[in-house]
């Protein structure tokens, strides 16, 4: 067929073909472009670089570092005190006590398990955590109602100890020798 | 577009980061915790970095001891182990760089800290240990939050209020330098604690304060005490806040009343023949802190105990102790901090405090109410009537000892018998309000909210020799030209009218630069003859230096000024010819003065 025929025959078909005009009027349109290339992934960072694994127990000795550091906690515990006064002690246990506590409590923010009173009756749920609460005294299988609180128990609600980067050997220095100069 | 809007607060003693994200309902403002060293090898999270910086010797930093997370070899660390140090090694740490910052009479780029060491510990300058601050924050950010680098949010970096222009330009270097975003805003210290305070209230504070009243923010810092006046005004029958005056750069804070208290024990224990090495001189510093808090109580006890731990392992055997009475310590803090004054008291001058020998001019007089005396009746001066505060918000560690708060307001009180001020009522987070409003004034920024109006807190002026007949022997009499006008709004600019003056061609022309919070009604073009010391005074001088240009072929150009203060808070001025179309900017000159 002749181009000057086809294009009469699609005119026509155009003008009263309604199906026909949709299919020409996407033919007419751009070409709608290749999918926008995505942008490539960017490269997956590096493995980081293979840490030494953390010896056993690293955490423990820089928690005794740290009460050390911040609360002279080993001084007061490694002493001998057959040899002073209660009164000297007193003095010495203060300040420790003191900077203890506030170490303990930034590190795990320590609450207590109970907040009532100790020595009055508590209520306790059908069903509680042993956990977290131990019972003492006549024990039954079967669980309570209620008791009388002795000690209000201690739970840490964080547990923030300072991360250390060194080796297990400098961990074990709870405190290095100081020397003057 | 930024994910988060972060506050910062570079403080003297303490910096604190708090943030919030954006795209939540509210604003909710949370802390940043952060890294830091606490010993060699040894990283814990804190909820401020102590504005400390170690220099460490050689074989501190070996093997990557000073090691972060995000930096694993440094020869320095920043942070609580720094604050230690300076127990240990005076000479190599660096504290109260803000301090120095705004501080005209030495090189703020020149390294001179930490001061009086010898040079061999690489000394560097406040604004470099400044930036290390920053950088430190910085850091502690994109390692919490890699998808959302810190450069890339909104971030509010707070000043002092009496920081003046030279003091905001070098801050605002050390933050660019630290890896802050180029649109980050600073914003006054006591404006942040004001926003705190509204960020807790809601719209419940349009309860709490109404058309007329005036709000006194003392701000007591661990180096700086920092006095702002706001004044509730109505606006298209919405309540809006102005700040209205801000007081002078007082250095005097909560470490000074520590280090008086710590003075004053070190005494006791030298009655009992005990002589205090540094060392123990500063743990009885933070003994002496527990001890000021308990002591001035309402009903606290008549004395407490007071010791210091023997230096070596033998902790109780060295342990000596001294009871400190509850009277004198009363008298020394609150009759030397916050003596009761009359309204017309001023600060006592040329007093030698014992503070000199750290270089920093120290107030001579540390008495805050005397200062706040001074503060309210220059301003009733220029207002033509007094002021006086109805509500008074308090910030800073210091008023964790409630008779200070007391003794302040009832000191207002005898000053305004008929009005007596009142606390500003709700919650007060008093060592983490900076941080936390600077977060939420980033928010309100971004979302629209109350916004503190008031535009920049002091007025400027730029030195102008006049001439006239010259005297053998006698300079010049100075003028004072205003460019800048008290209450100049962010993202303003203005042309100063006055006569013209010449730029040399070819040589750095210097201009004597002065500042006054006071004079409120100086206009820009204004020429001042007379003066009184106590309302203006000299800060760093600004420079222009004109590069030789063929198209000039006289050998000066005549120029007038112009001024601007950025959105974002900075202030900018400008020679600009009026022949030509050239402008160059004045810089400060925060070298040393000859």
């Amino acid at each position: 067929m002749s181009r000057i025929g086809l294009a009469f025959k699609l005119f026509f078909q155009i003008l009263f073909n309604s199906d026909v005009a949709q299919r020409a009027e996407k033919l007419s349109l751009p070409a709608p472009k290749e999918q926008e290339k995505k942008p490539e992934p960017p490269p997956p960072p590096p493995p980081p670089k293979p840490k030494p694994p953390r010896p056993d127990g690293i955490d423990a000795l820089v928690l005794l570092a740290t009460l050390q550091r911040e609360a002279r906690f080993l001084d007061l515990f490694q002493e001998d005190l057959s040899e002073y006064q209660d009164a000297d002690i007193g003095a010495a246990v203060r300040d420790v006590q003191r900077d203890t506590k506030a170490t303990l409590n930034r590190l795990f923010a320590i609450s207590p398990v109970r907040t009532e009173e100790e020595g009055g009756p508590i209520q306790l749920p059908e069903s509680f955590d042993a956990s977290e609460i131990r019972l003492v005294g006549n024990v039954q299988n079967e669980k309570p109602a209620g008791g009388t609180l002795v000690h209000r128990g201690w739970k840490a609600t964080k547990c923030d100890v300072p991360k250390f980067n060194g080796t297990l050997e400098q961990a074990q220095i709870l405190n290095p020798a100081e020397v003057e100069v | 577009m930024a994910k988060f809007v972060i506050g910062v607060d570079l403080g003297t003693t303490n910096s604190v980061v708090a943030y919030s994200d954006l795209e939540a309902e509210q604003p909710v403002v949370q802390l940043l915790e952060i890294p830091q060293l606490v010993a060699a090898s040894t990283i814990e999270n804190r909820k401020s970095l102590p504005s400390f910086l170690y220099l460490a010797t050689e074989a501190d930093a070996e093997g990557g001891k000073l090691g972060l997370p995000w930096d694993e070899s440094r020869s320095f660390a920043t942070g609580e182990w720094a604050r230690r140090q300076s127990a240990d090694t005076p000479d190599r740490t660096v504290g109260g760089a803000k301090s120095w910052l705004s501080h005209h009479k030495v090189d703020r780029q020149g390294n001179i800290l930490p001061w009086n060491a010898p040079e061999e510990v690489g000394k560097i300058s406040p604004v470099e240990a400044s930036k290390r601050y920053l950088q430190h924050l910085v850091s502690a950010w994109n390692e919490a939050h890699p998808e959302h680098a810190f450069a890339d949010q909104a971030v509010v970096l707070t000043v002092p209020a009496s920081f003046d222009a030279s003091a905001r330009e070098l801050t605002h270097e050390a933050a660019i330098g630290a890896g802050f975003p180029a649109d980050f805003t600073l914003l006054e210290e006591p404006q942040a604690a004001v926003y705190s305070w509204l960020g807790h209230m809601g719209e419940k504070w349009r309860k709490a304060l109404k058309v007329g009243d005036k709000l006194l923010v003392c701000d007591v810092g661990g180096g700086t005490t920092d006095l702002t006046l706001i004044t509730v005004e109505e606006e298209a029958g919405e309540l809006v806040l102005k700040r209205m005056a801000v007081g002078n750069h007082l250095l005097v804070g909560g470490d000074n009343m520590d280090l008086a208290l710590a003075f004053h024990v070190a005494e006791l224990f030298k009655e009992k023949n005990v002589t205090l090495d540094p060392w123990q001189s500063v743990s009885l510093w933070h003994s002496c802190r527990a001890a000021k808090e308990q002591l001035l109580q309402e009903d606290g006890p008549d004395k407490h105990p007071v010791s210091i731990l023997g230096r070596g392992s033998k902790l109780i055997a060295k342990t000596v102790s001294v009871d400190v009475q509850r009277e004198p310590i009363k008298q020394m803090l609150l009759e030397g901090f916050f003596p009761a004054c009359a309204a017309g008291d001023k600060p006592e001058r040329g007093f030698v405090s014992g503070f000199q020998e750290l270089g920093l001019p120290f107030e001579s007089d540390p008495a805050v109410t005397r200062h706040l005396a001074e503060f309210l009746a220059q301003h009733s001066e220029k207002a033509g009537s007094a002021i006086h505060p109805t509500h008074v918000l308090f910030n800073g560690g210091v008023f964790k000892s409630e008779p200070f708060q007391t003794r302040l307001m009832d000191t207002i009180a005898s000053w305004q018998p008929d009005l007596p001020p009142q606390r500003l009522e709700g919650d007060h987070d008093l060592d983490y309000a900076v941080a936390r409003g600077a977060a939420f004034y980033g928010w309100q920024k971004e979302k629209g909210g109350i916004r503190i109006r008031g535009g920049t807190a002091q007025a400027y002026y730029v030195g102008i020799q006049t001439s006239g007949l010259a005297i053998p022997g006698a300079p010049r009499p100075l003028h004072l030209l205003n460019v800048v006008p008290i209450g100049m709004e962010e993202g303003t600019e203005t042309d100063v009218p006055s006569a013209e003056v010449g730029l040399v061609v070819g040589e750095t022309t210097k201009f004597r630069f002065f500042s006054s919070p006071i004079r409120k009604d100086d206009k820009p073009g204004q020429m001042i003859q007379r003066w009184d010391e106590a309302e203006i005074s000299e800060t760093d001088s600004l420079e222009a230096s004109l590069p030789r240009d063929d198209k000039i072929n006289e050998p000066y150009v005549p120029v007038t000024f112009h001024s601007k203060v950025t959105e974002l808070g900075m202030l900018e001025l400008w020679c600009v010819s009026s022949k030509t179309s050239g402008r160059w900017k004045l810089e400060f000159n925060v070298r040393e003065e000859d």
